[in-house]
């Protein structure tokens, strides 16, 4: 008999037996034949080495476990010799709605549990049942994850369609020129063509958005020269389309709340510069960046984190792709432009983020996305109050005619019954009383 | 009318046991059942029709593994098997 064997020649069991048989406390039930070899190497190479003495007792105890564990080796563990409950377990494992386990069953249950291992495959040795049940049940939970994925980014993807609307909603005029392009694209542009004073101040208070730095003396032709520059750009090169993405991306995804702290710590800040001229303006607005999106980053959520991360760029970026995207935004300030166009470039980079043009999949977090799906359903506001008036003008015609028309029937007809038992209860009493003054 | 294999609906049996609240009847009372098998199950502890609804109730009515069951405990062929099965099924969703 082989003194030393190799541990991962020996069946599981057999790992499981000499472990046991050693003091060694057991891996969990499910883990894999290399954990419990590992631990074999461990711990009874050793001792085998360290005292000779007491190793052929062992052995030779070994020997005898490993002929009879090795008897039910073949089909996995055997499923005559699981309990009512591990019969259960590992039926239920393998997906089986297992039913009350008796005498009479329990044999159905066997041979059923026997076939599922005999497909589920050999190959997982003796455990198998447990171990093809986990891979099973991993590449489920893969589909369903890939499943779930797939439908969050479609939910993210409607949600920030509906967020654009939402925000069309609150500037109107944004919204035709926008709504022909392409999601980023139009995103990007939004707040540019405000036309009032108050929806330049929003807009260009809105940060993460590079687009509303442009100062709001800014024409609309300009506005569509970008919006043209940009529909050119995004199909021809990805860089530039990513960069745009990316930051109109994040400005779409980020919450309200976390908007308005922004905006109030970034007002705090920029009080004194945005009264400056719109050179310097868009010179400091990276220094803003870098200085306000900060302390900002702590509690931002996952989707935000582009945004805010590129603010500390570590590699100083090419410049080439963005410059000419740059041009086609600000046809005015090439140079200013160019410099914050390449403080966007490494955002990417810094987030580790693959570079490719992905970011309409941004992740939302299930409580944003559930907001905004409430958000969709809403009726909106103006046809809450139509609805509303409506209905009062349906009550009042009717109060109207009620009371014109067929109210003296109706209260008439309310009335004759009432007034009958009125009459009868009220003559009733009297009765008694002409009795006994007679 | 005999017994017709491959259309389970159809046997004059399943439509008579299906028809009626089972009672006492006996294990060949249901169709798939013949003298045969009947002795078997009578073997087995299975004397009367409801005592292998039972079986059909404890295995939750899946019809694969009392099909199964069936032709482990009878050597039943598959069509009978499959007979009783659905004949216990159909009465089942009549009288359950």
């Amino acid at each position: 008999m082989p003194l030393l064997e190799d541990p991962a020649r020996l069946s599981k069991s057999r790992l499981k037996s000499d472990l046991l048989a050693h003091n060694v406390a057991l891996p969990p039930a499910n883990s894999r034949k290399d954990v419990y070899v590992e631990l074999h190497l461990k711990h009874i190479e050793q001792k085998d080495a360290a005292e000779f003495s007491s190793d052929e007792e062992d052995r030779g105890q070994d020997e005898a476990e490993d002929e009879v564990v090795d008897g039910d080796d073949p089909g996995g563990r055997d499923p005559s010799a699981l309990t009512d409950d591990g019969l259960k377990a590992a039926l239920i494992q393998h997906g089986v709605k297992v039913g009350p386990i008796v005498a009479s069953t329990r044999a159905v249950y066997e041979k059923k549990l026997r076939k599922l291992l005999e497909s589920g495959g050999h190959d997982e040795q003796v455990n198998g049942e447990e171990g093809n049940a986990v891979l099973y049940s991993d590449s489920e939970d893969e589909e369903g994850s890939k499943g779930a994925k797939g439908e969050g980014d479609e939910h993210s993807e409607h949600s920030q369609q509906d967020m654009s609307q939402n925000n069309n909603f609150a500037y109107p005029q944004c919204f035709i020129l926008s709504s022909k392009l392409r999601a980023p694209a139009s995103e990007t542009r939004k707040p540019c063509p405000a036309k009032n004073p108050k929806n330049a101040l929003k807009s260009s208070e809105r940060g993460p958005c590079h687009c509303s730095r442009i100062p709001a003396g800014i024409s609309r032709a300009s506005s569509v020269n970008q919006r043209s520059g940009l529909g050119s750009r995004v199909p021809n090169g990805l860089q530039p389309a990513k960069s745009i993405g990316c930051s109109s991306g994040s400005s779409q995804a980020f919450s309200i709340t976390q908007m308005v702290e922004e905006m109030e710590s970034r007002r705090s800040v920029s009080d004194t510069e945005s009264n400056g001229s719109d050179v310097q303006e868009l010179r400091s607005q990276p220094s803003r960046l870098l200085t306000v999106d900060q302390p900002a980053v702590k509690n931002q959520t996952l989707f935000y984190t582009p945004e805010a991360f590129p603010v500390k760029p570590g590699p100083k970026p090419p410049v080439e792709p963005v410059n000419g995207v740059s041009k086609d935004i600000f046809p005015a300030q090439a140079s200013p432009t160019g410099i914050y166009a390449t403080r966007r470039r490494p955002i990417k980079g810094a987030a580790g983020r693959p570079v490719q043009y992905v970011f309409p999949d941004t992740p939302s977090s299930p409580a944003t996305l559930e907001r905004r799906e409430a958000e969709r359903r809403l009726v909106p506001i103006h046809i809450q109050i139509l609805v509303f008036l409506i209905v009062v003008i349906l009550l009042y015609l009717v109060y109207v005619v009620v009371e014109d028309s067929s109210l003296d029937s109706a209260m008439s007809l309310l009335d004759s019954p009432n007034q009958a038992s009125d009459v009868e209860e009220f003559h009733a009493p009297e009765a008694p009383a002409f009795s006994e003054q007679e | 009318r005999g017994a017709n294999k491959d259309l389970y609906i159809t046997s004059q049996k399943h439509r008579n046991f299906v028809s009626e609240p089972m009672g006492d009847k006996p294990v060949t009372a249901l169709s798939g059942i013949g003298e045969v098998l009947g002795e078997r199950l009578e073997q087995q502890g299975f004397d009367k029709a409801y005592v292998v609804l039972g079986q059909f109730l404890l295995l939750r009515k899946d019809e694969e593994l009392f099909s199964e069951w069936l032709k482990d405990t009878t050597h039943a062929n598959v069509h009978q098997a499959d007979s009783c099965t659905q004949c216990l099924r159909d009465w089942c969703n009549a009288f359950l």
